[in-house]
């Protein structure tokens, strides 16, 4: 495959183009790898900064008292947004809902494990643990063992 | 879990149910009742209780989402549930049990309520096992 890679002046006006034949399971990862770089995201502090972060290091967006918060290794921000739009907007970026307050990243989640009834434990990479309540696994289950849409 | 989760997990609790109410009616019978005879109704029992025993599941099913003592809260207030329902059901047909029987049925019913949720997290924790080991590909191919 030839790769080209043309300057332009804008920041804003990057974008990559795939032109193929044929939409194969290659063109999807290089479209979702893609997709996944360079997603920035812009939220307040615990200490009221305003600060930029990458959607990628982002574990979980939780919503709490009509907030939406997205947790990093070490950071909270809070964003603005309705969780049910980040689930949208980020399905693509592997994010998926977990509960009804709960988006996590499939990405940076370490395994599962089961709790009570039908639900289950998420263990995220950054060793915190969430629940997978039954309503939401078989889809989270569907998009990991296959079937799942992750495209946009 | 909807549909055809659901009535998977019903299905399993019945047979489950039935099953271990079978050979716990064998066993107590054969201890603290020998000389007693039924007649063919008498099969219909367990899976009578293994269907109200699953269908008493839906206790522990809500709009919300219950936290880990909020729902061993409701289970166990199914399994009280459940030991109401045998007992009152075998009052009902006029059988009384002696305390030594009645206890033992009642930590029998426990038992088996305890062994399906154990079942029923074995189960679990196969299909979590398959998602983990799926789960590392899946982040090595996104």
């Amino acid at each position: 495959m030839r790769v080209t890679i043309r300057r332009i002046l804008n920041r804003e006006d990057e974008q990559v183009i795939i032109e193929c034949a044929e939409i194969t399971p290659e063109v999807r990862d290089i479209r979702a790898y893609a997709l996944a770089k360079g997603t920035a995201l812009t939220g307040m502090t615990t200490a009221n900064r305003m600060e930029r972060f990458e959607l990628q290091d982002v574990y979980y967006f939780e919503a709490l008292d009509e907030k939406v918060f997205a947790y990093t290794k070490d950071k909270v921000y809070e964003i603005k947004g309705r969780l049910y739009e980040l689930e949208k907007t980020y399905t693509a970026y592997h994010f998926a809902r977990c509960s009804k307050s709960v988006v996590i990243n499939l990405m940076l989640l370490g395994s599962i494990s089961p709790a009570l009834n039908g639900r289950f434990f998420a263990h995220m990479k950054n060793g915190e643990k969430l629940i997978i309540s039954r309503q939401y696994a078989p889809a989270i289950k569907s998009i990991v063992m296959g079937g799942g849409k992750d495209e946009r | 879990m909807k549909g055809k989760g659901l009535l998977i997990q019903f299905m399993l609790v019945f047979f489950i149910v039935t099953a271990c109410i079978t050979m716990l009616s064998g066993f107590l019978g054969m201890i603290f009742l020998p000389e007693m005879r039924f007649g063919y109704e008498a099969f219909l029992s367990p899976p009578l209780f293994g269907f109200l025993s699953a269908l008493s599941g839906l206790i522990t099913k809500s709009k919300k989402e219950l936290s880990i003592k909020q729902m061993l809260f409701r289970e166990l207030l199914q399994l009280m549930l459940i030991e109401i329902m045998v007992f009152g059901a075998n009052h009902m047909f006029g059988t009384s049990f002696g305390w030594q029987l009645s206890v033992t049925l009642a930590i029998g019913i426990a038992v088996i309520f305890v062994l399906v949720y154990v079942v029923l997290w074995l189960n679990d924790r196969n299909s979590a096992k398959a998602f983990n080991a799926k789960l590392a590909e899946f982040q090595k191919r996104c």
